[in-house]
């Protein structure tokens, strides 16, 4: 049997159907809400079904061509998950860092992940942008940008 | 209505609000311009924008970014044949070949010159259709309103193309699902919070819009080795003449016209959009066109660029009515302009048209605004801008990527929201490469919540019994079309095929010929 990318999704979002509807359970209701027409837990309930009933379709009615099988050659897995990675840890550096540093530190990482290799070209298209965005942001807009636990926990709030 | 133009016309013609169309033109140009971003990435860019502003003046940037991207993506398929977005795949089979020919300064003046009368056409019957339209479903009921989420989200799901309907119904349950992530707003619990904090707000509309669209868009092309490409090399001086002769108006004047009608109707109708109108537009007109004409098709001919680029304007205005009148939105670019507008505190649909005279009204006057800034300055510019796609994509795609990133964090600047964004986009692209459709999904996410309350307050007024189904013959109206929309596929399915297959004849036609 062929196993295409219709039978993939169906199954994937049969299981989350089945997922949904289990921690519908979960939901607390006040007391005697069971009894009300209408509850924190109808439309949830509703939705799992739905998704359930909607998900064997997909499966029984899943196009059973070779053609459709999930492919995964041609595409650049490592520099997706790299880039991503790179973005989660933005998320830190903004924390530890300041808005200023993490913001220069990425750009230059991400265009080191896409080739680009000249210092000069990594800082001229990072320091400037960055100054020029954290100056607007926090100068002429007036928003405040923590500037990072780092630089708090050795020099002080 | 006479005073709702005026009061339009007081808020479009603000000197600032002036700025934001010119601006979001320009900046939707742009970013319609790069090959795969199309409008809705665009319009996704610029939530985090809008926040700081007010609701009236951000859909008008918004607005602006929309026919600006529109614009954009058809001047990459005419000079470098790279449509940015669906809606502009037919204007490349005309277009592309007119610049070959050398021609390609009179295939952006037509694009643009149509994209303008489509867009003013549209908006004029918008002007009369939206208020009619408003007074009507000024009479709806919450068991009303349900059926209406109903269709516009059964009418999305029917005109997501072959194949593709159960998994964008799928996709639709998907988003109402996330939209029941976080405290129930009736009864106050927890749902599927997890123990979380930061869940009990629920899933934001901003980081789901920018991490399906903006970011999910960006590290798709990546995953493709679309930045390895070389970047398009633009020869300004073989741009050509500007100026279309007053023969080539008079060959264009009647399809311009049909066009502009048909594609505001296809507009309208929730879930088609400015792709479908494009399409059939096209098919359209080469079955008008004489057999000589015909063979044209295919090969560089006017008609051929004007009507899709004509419908595919008219059909983004005609797809704010069901927005602006019902709370509906014709399409996923429609759809997020119309979280944006919630997350400000507007309440699309009927009650707009009576509490937000000012954002109702000054929508429809700036469209006008847009079309003539697009024609105004965006064309004569087009050569300057077109020099931006020129900036190489391994220095490009990070900016992107770093303003969909810090366009979320800096309104709740809560790094939390970035990992969830990663999180998101990983699952995106999961689902992308399954060829899930992303947009039923944000549109149940939106309209969950409200069809929610009202399900809940239709139930509780007739008792918990589903009479207020058939009660009302509105109702019942509203959910039988949702129906018969649900069976549509079958038959748009045989028609596409057809007009479908026209359009291949002719390109294989003109390519042969």
């Amino acid at each position: 049997m062929i196993i295409t990318k219709d039978h993939i999704g169906g199954l994937v979002f049969l299981c989350l159907s089945a997922a949904y509807g289990y921690y519908t359970g979960d939901i607390s209701m006040l007391p005697g809400d069971e009894y009300e027409p209408f509850n924190a837990q109808t439309l949830p309930n509703i939705l799992a079904y739905l998704g359930g009933i909607l998900s064997i379709a997909l499966i029984l009615t899943a196009s059973r061509d070779a053609g459709d099988r999930l492919s995964l050659k041609g595409y650049d897995f490592p520099i997706v998950v790299k880039l991503l990675v790179l973005v989660v840890l933005f998320s830190v550096a903004l924390e530890w860092v300041g808005f200023l540093l993490s913001t220069i530190l990425f750009l230059i990482g991400g265009y080191w992940l896409l080739g680009e290799r000249r210092v000069k070209t990594l800082l001229i298209a990072s320091v400037p942008f960055a100054v020029f965005i954290w100056f607007a942001l926090s100068q002429l807009l007036d928003i405040y940008l923590a500037p990072g636990r780092l630089f708090t926990t050795l020099f002080g709030g | 209505m006479l005073e709702g133009i005026f009061t339009g016309l007081g808020t479009a013609l603000m000197p600032f609000n002036i700025l934001m169309v010119v601006v979001g033109c320009f900046a939707g140009t742009f970013i319609g311009m790069l090959p795969g971003l199309g409008p809705i990435s665009a319009v996704a860019l610029m939530i985090p924008i809008t926040y700081g502003l007010d609701p009236a003046s951000g859909i008008i940037l918004m607005a602006g970014v929309y026919y600006g991207a529109v614009f954009g993506g058809s001047t990459s398929s005419i000079l470098i044949n790279a449509p940015g977005c669906a809606s502009t795949v037919v204007t490349s089979f005309d277009g592309y070949p007119l610049a070959q020919q050398g021609q390609a300064g009179k295939a952006l003046a037509l694009a643009a010159y149509c994209s303008f009368t489509g867009g003013t056409i549209g908006a004029i019957i918008l002007l009369f259709a939206a208020p009619a339209l408003a007074k009507v479903s000024l009479s709806f009921q919450s068991g009303d309103y349900f059926a209406l989420m109903v269709l516009g989200l059964t009418a999305v799901a029917a005109f997501s193309g072959k194949g593709q309907v159960i998994k964008a119904m799928i996709m639709t349950v998907f988003g109402l699902m996330i939209s029941t992530v976080g405290i129930d707003t009736m009864t106050g619990a927890p749902r599927f919070t997890f123990g979380t904090i930061d869940l009990l707000d629920g899933v934001s509309f901003l980081l789901l819009a920018m991490a399906t669209f903006a970011l999910t868009e960006v590290v798709m092309s990546i995953m493709k080795r679309q930045h390895l490409e070389e970047e398009p090399e633009i020869d300004m001086a073989a741009l050509g003449s500007m100026k279309l002769s007053k023969e080539e108006v008079k060959e264009v004047a009647p399809t311009v016209a049909r066009s502009s009608v048909f594609g505001f109707i296809i507009g309208v109708l929730p879930g088609a959009g400015a792709t479908i109108a494009s399409f059939l537009a096209y098919g359209m007109e080469r079955n008008f066109a004489s057999a000589k004409e015909k063979l044209k098709f295919g090969k560089g001919a006017l008609r051929g660029l004007a009507a899709p680029e004509t419908a595919n304007n008219a059909a983004s205005t005609g797809s704010f009515v069901p927005l602006l009148t019902l709370g509906i939105p014709g399409s996923g670019t429609t759809a997020i302009m119309l979280g944006a507008l919630i997350a400000a505190g507007v309440q699309p649909g009927p009650r707009l048209f009576v509490d937000n005279p000012d954002v109702f009204w000054s929508v429809i006057i700036s469209m006008y605004f847009g079309n003539l800034v697009l024609l105004i300055l965006n064309l004569p510019l087009i050569p300057y801008i077109s020099r931006l796609l020129a900036i190489p994509r391994p220095i490009l795609i990070p900016l992107i990527l770093f303003f969909s990133v810090t366009g979320v964090y800096l309104v709740s600047f809560n790094t939390f929201d970035i990992q969830m964004m990663v999180f998101i986009t990983v699952i995106a692209l999961f689902l992308k490469l399954l060829e899930f459709p992303m947009a039923p999904m944000l549109l149940g996410y939106i309209l969950g919540g409200i069809m929610e309350q009202n399900l809940s307050r239709s139930l509780v007024m007739s008792d918990g019994s589903l009479d207020f189904i058939w009660e009302r013959p509105l109702t019942l109206t509203i959910i039988v079309i949702a129906f018969i929309l649900l069976f549509m596929p079958l038959i748009s399915k045989l028609f596409e095929s057809r007009s479908q297959k026209g359009i291949e004849a002719s390109v294989n036609k003109g390519e042969g010929g």
